[in-house]
């Protein structure tokens, strides 16, 4: 039965050895399920281990365990045999294994001088005792070096190590982890020089590009290097040349990564923050470090002593923008602290680094100024810190993010520049607006952001915008440059009916426009309706008081353009005029729009189509707006024209109270809402300017078309009469008119009086209906002005009645209804010269 | 642009956003971007005993294609000014479908 031989019957099959009936077979199907059942008994046992285990565990050898930390290197820091190179082991000494291409690089001629016992070392205790661990063979761990590229990665120590004035205290020793640290802590001044010296080499692999302070420091350390080559001329062992060339050669290779060993470069824990503060490039043999020549020194010193001098010249922290938390590997400029946790390797930091080579100066201070020189330093090193800390987050974002981004922005700024008032008109019109609602802000600024850029060019802010102007210049030189390209925003498919344009970030979802089909009897939109309008359905108002309000936005949009007040002289320039021609044009298009000069039909019930047009709202709305375009003459035809229909107006028509009622209907009452909110103003305001003879005029045509009885018994009609009698009275009693047009007015006055004396209880609404009737004392007071002592009588005995039943029932009133009807019929008399006050005692 | 352009005005104004899967959250406007994504501040689930889940949420960014309807705030909207708006929204649209 089994390929090996085995017996792979079950234990309890043993006993039978022979195929049990209810055991599957080969052929049928073993149910699976079956245990679930409870049928089978044996089953049920399961597996036993003891009689599954073979039992092979027992024979292990448990023994001798004790030599196993010798074969796996495990637990103690034993030192492993000559060939053993774990990865792991290595790892653990990454630092001795930087000791060891200083080691190496030395090679024989090692010195054999060692640093004197200073006050740091109990910290670095722990790093020369893994390099006293790894000298013996330093082979293991170079395996993985590049060795010819090791002496470039070190620091050119002539350039440093003699700016310090304890130079000759602090040793030159091969201890190279030792003099890092010496200088490091003890003679800060020296580090710009490492900033300069050292352009930041081990940067991670990945790095592509330089900064500008890369650069620099490159440019920097060239100029030093030569110098220093200058005045050391006779020192042959130095690679300077070498070392030249392959700075030479730096840009031209700026992609080759860090030449350490990927693993090492990994395992750099950020405990060396201080211990590395720069990278190993350009080290220099050591001889160069033994003998620097005394008087040599002196004069480099010197030399070099200004330019890294406190006072922070230095164009400050040469943080790589992309140098990708390899903080360790960074240069720290003088004073600045580096980005270091509190389980850093030296415990708190000092607050200021900076602070010992200064003590001289210091010293020689007065009290005032040091506490000065202290603040100010304190300062600077409070920025440098801050940069410094900042400078984690450097290299987050690749430069194809920041490309991506810019864009962004680029488009935005372009859009915010050139479109705003098409693409953003909601937004940018209200913010102006709000602006002008915000009292702080005065009025012609207002009008100069609503009206459009020349704000700008009017000099708000003038020194804040320049250089944003400038920018926007060049930005927008950018976007037409990319615009010039030609670019495909729309996929035509051949024989497809419509075209696919791409989202953009306007219309950030691609809509399928589909083409319209020209018709020739298309007309332009501004023309059309001129001819378009036949009937006075209701479709073709609307469209009509569109097209009213299609050249308004034109000439809106055109005002924005408004070129400014000349800056010349009196000379209009050509710009101007041109403006100023294509204004007339629009306001004789905006005129045409309204069709107010449209022959006025004889038929009795035709409707002049500015009336028909006038009869929706927003042609009402519309109003207030184009009276802001149009001239006098213009202005005068409107009103004519609205007097002479005054009878076929919606609000006329529809605005008497039918009998039985007491009130008008909603939609009526909306309509004449609108009337006097957004017509009668304008309206008023001309007739508020107007002569006396033009208002004799008016009133004489509405007395000779239109029914003005009719016109007494509604809001506005009544509005209109009393807008006429009160402008006439002002201009009256304020004498500005002779004698003849004051005659002629009398006389009109007389006429509008006759039709109305016997009438006058019809104007008033109906008894009881629930309206404020304002407007009625109004035209009453109106009338009882200009009224001379026979018809103030009359209007009098009229209205007798009314005055009195609102007394009566002012006093039945809550308190401020009554008043106010009492303050209402108070104007009727007070026009008379009576007061309500007589009638109340 | 012009539902961008409209937003943008009501920016820290108070909103509620009704979501399609019928979720309606009250909170500030904090922004809004072209593809109508918005951001709520100190926000409120209006039905706050259905979602105790969110009453612990503070604030919400809102994909643009899950809203349903936004509810606005009456004064805050420039009736004339947006009818002006779509206007020129309108012709702009037409010029384009030219």
């Amino acid at each position: 039965m089994s390929f090996f031989g085995f017996d792979t019957t079950l234990p309890r099959d043993r006993a039978a050895h022979a195929h049990p009936n209810q055991a599957p077979g080969f052929s049928q199907q073993r149910d699976a399920f079956a245990g679930l059942s409870g049928n089978e008994k044996a089953e049920e046992d399961g597996y036993d281990f003891e009689d599954t285990y073979d039992g092979l565990g027992n024979e292990l050898d448990e023994g001798d365990d004790e030599f196993n930390d010798e074969t796996f290197g495990g637990g103690s820091a034993a030192a492993p045999g000559k060939d053993f190179d774990f990865f792991g082991s290595t790892a653990k000494v990454a630092n001795a294994i930087n000791e060891e291409q200083l080691l190496y690089a030395r090679g024989p001629k090692k010195p054999t001088q060692h640093a004197p016992p200073s006050q740091h070392q109990e910290r670095q205790a722990k790093a020369p005792s893994y390099a006293a661990a790894t000298k013996p063979k330093p082979q293991p761990a170079l395996k993985h070096q590049i060795p010819t590229e090791i002496p470039e990665l070190k620091p050119e120590m002539s350039l440093w190590a003699t700016t310090s004035p304890e130079a000759p205290a602090k040793n030159l020793s091969a201890h190279a982890q030792l003099h890092f640290r010496h200088i490091e802590n003890q003679e800060p001044p020296a580090q710009p020089n490492f900033a300069q010296q050292a352009p930041p080499a081990a940067a991670p692999a990945t790095r592509r590009y330089k900064s500008l302070e890369e650069v620099e420091a490159e440019i920097l350390a060239k100029k030093q290097a030569k110098l220093a080559a200058a005045q050391q001329p006779p020192q042959p062992q130095l690679p300077l040349p070498t070392q030249l060339n392959q700075q030479d050669g730096w840009p031209g290779r700026p992609v080759q990564g860090f030449p350490q060993h990927p693993q090492m470069a990994m395992q750099q824990p950020p405990l060396q923050q201080m211990e590395l503060p720069f990278p190993p490039r350009a080290m220099p043999p050591p001889q160069q470090n033994q003998r620097p020549p005394q008087n040599d020194r002196t004069p480099e010193h010197l030399q070099r002593g200004p330019m890294p001098q406190p006072g922070g010249q230095l164009p400050f922290p040469q943080i790589p923008p992309n140098q990708q938390f390899q903080n360790n590997n960074m240069p720290f400029p003088m004073g600045m602290v580096p980005p270091q946790g509190p389980q850093g390797p030296q415990g708190p930091q000092p607050p200021f680094v900076g602070m010992p080579p200064m003590q001289p100066q210091i010293m020689q201070m007065t009290e005032e100024e040091r506490v000065k020189f202290l603040e100010e330093e304190s300062k600077r090193l409070k920025r440098n810190h801050k940069i410094a800390q900042l400078s984690r987050y450097n290299g987050l974002m690749t430069p194809s993010d920041k490309n991506f981004i810019t864009r962004i922005q680029l488009q935005q700024l372009v859009s915010v520049n050139e479109d705003s008032f098409n693409e953003d008109f909601y937004y940018q019109v209200y913010m102006a607006i709000r602006a002008r609602n915000n009292p702080q802000q005065p009025l012609n600024q207002f009008a100069q952001t609503y009206l459009g850029q020349q704000g700008a060019r009017g000099g708000r802010a003038r020194r804040q915008d320049n250089h944003l102007l400038r920018m926007q210049q060049q930005v927008q030189r950018a976007v037409a440059a990319a615009k010039a390209r030609p670019k495909a925003s729309q996929l035509v498919l051949e024989g497809s009916l419509g075209k696919i344009s791409f989202s953009n970030v306007k219309t950030p979802k691609p809509l399928l426009s589909i083409k319209k089909q020209d018709s020739a009897g298309l007309v332009e939109p501004g023309q059309k309706p001129a001819h378009a309008f036949a009937g006075i359905d209701r479709r073709s108002i609307l469209a009509a008081a569109e097209d009213i309000y299609r050249c308004l936005l034109d000439l809106d949009s055109h005002e924005r353009k408004h070129p400014g007040p000349s800056l010349t002289g009196q000379q209009p320039d050509a710009n101007t005029i041109q403006w100023f021609e294509a204004r007339d044009a629009l306001i004789a298009k905006l005129w045409r729009s309204m069709r107010i000069m449209e022959p006025i039909k004889e038929e009795p019930n035709a409707l002049h189509p500015f009336i028909a047009i006038l009869s929706v709202k927003k042609a009402k709305e519309a109003i207030p707006r184009v009276f802001r375009y149009i001239d006098l003459q213009q202005r005068i035809t409107i009103l004519t024209m609205i007097t002479i229909s005054l009878d076929q107006v919606d609000v006329i028509k529809d605005g008497r109270y039918p009998p039985d009622t007491l009130s008008l209907s909603n939609e009526t009452k909306k309509k004449i809402e609108g009337f006097s909110q957004y017509v009668l103003p304008p309206l008023l305001s001309y007739v508020g300017d107007a002569q006396l003879d033009v208002i004799t005029g008016l009133l004489g045509i509405l007395l000779d078309r239109v029914n003005v009885l009719l016109l007494s018994q509604t809001q506005i009609g009544l509005a209109f009469l009393t807008m006429f009698t009160s402008r006439a009275e002002i201009i009256k009693q304020a004498g500005q008119a002779d004698d003849q047009a004051v005659l002629k007015w009398t006389q009109t006055y007389d006429r509008l009086f006759e039709i109305l004396e016997d009438h006058l209880l019809d104007i008033f609404p109906p008894h009881g209906a629930q309206v404020d009737d304002m407007y009625v004392w109004q035209f009453l007071a109106s009338m009882a002005v200009g009224a001379n002592m026979h018809q103030q009588q009359k209007m009098v005995s009229a209205v007798k009645d009314r005055v009195n039943d609102n007394v009566q029932a002012s006093k039945t009133l809550p308190q401020e209804m009554g008043q106010h009807k009492l303050a209402n019929t108070n104007l009727f008399l007070r026009a008379l010269g009576l007061d309500i006050d007589l009638l109340l005692s | 642009m012009l539902f961008f352009s409209f937003f943008k005005t009501l920016v820290d104004h108070e909103v509620t956003i009704e979501l399609k899967n019928d979720l309606s959250i009250r909170g500030t406007l904090k922004s809004v971007d072209q593809f109508l994504n918005i951001k709520l501040d100190e926000i409120q689930v209006v039905d706050e005993v259905k979602y105790p889940h969110l009453s612990a949420v503070k604030n919400v960014f809102i994909r643009g294609s899950v809203v349903r309807y936004v509810h606005l705030p009456a004064n805050a909207v420039d009736t004339a000014l947006l009818e002006d708006a779509t206007r020129r929204e309108a012709a702009a649209q037409a010029n384009k479908a030219k």
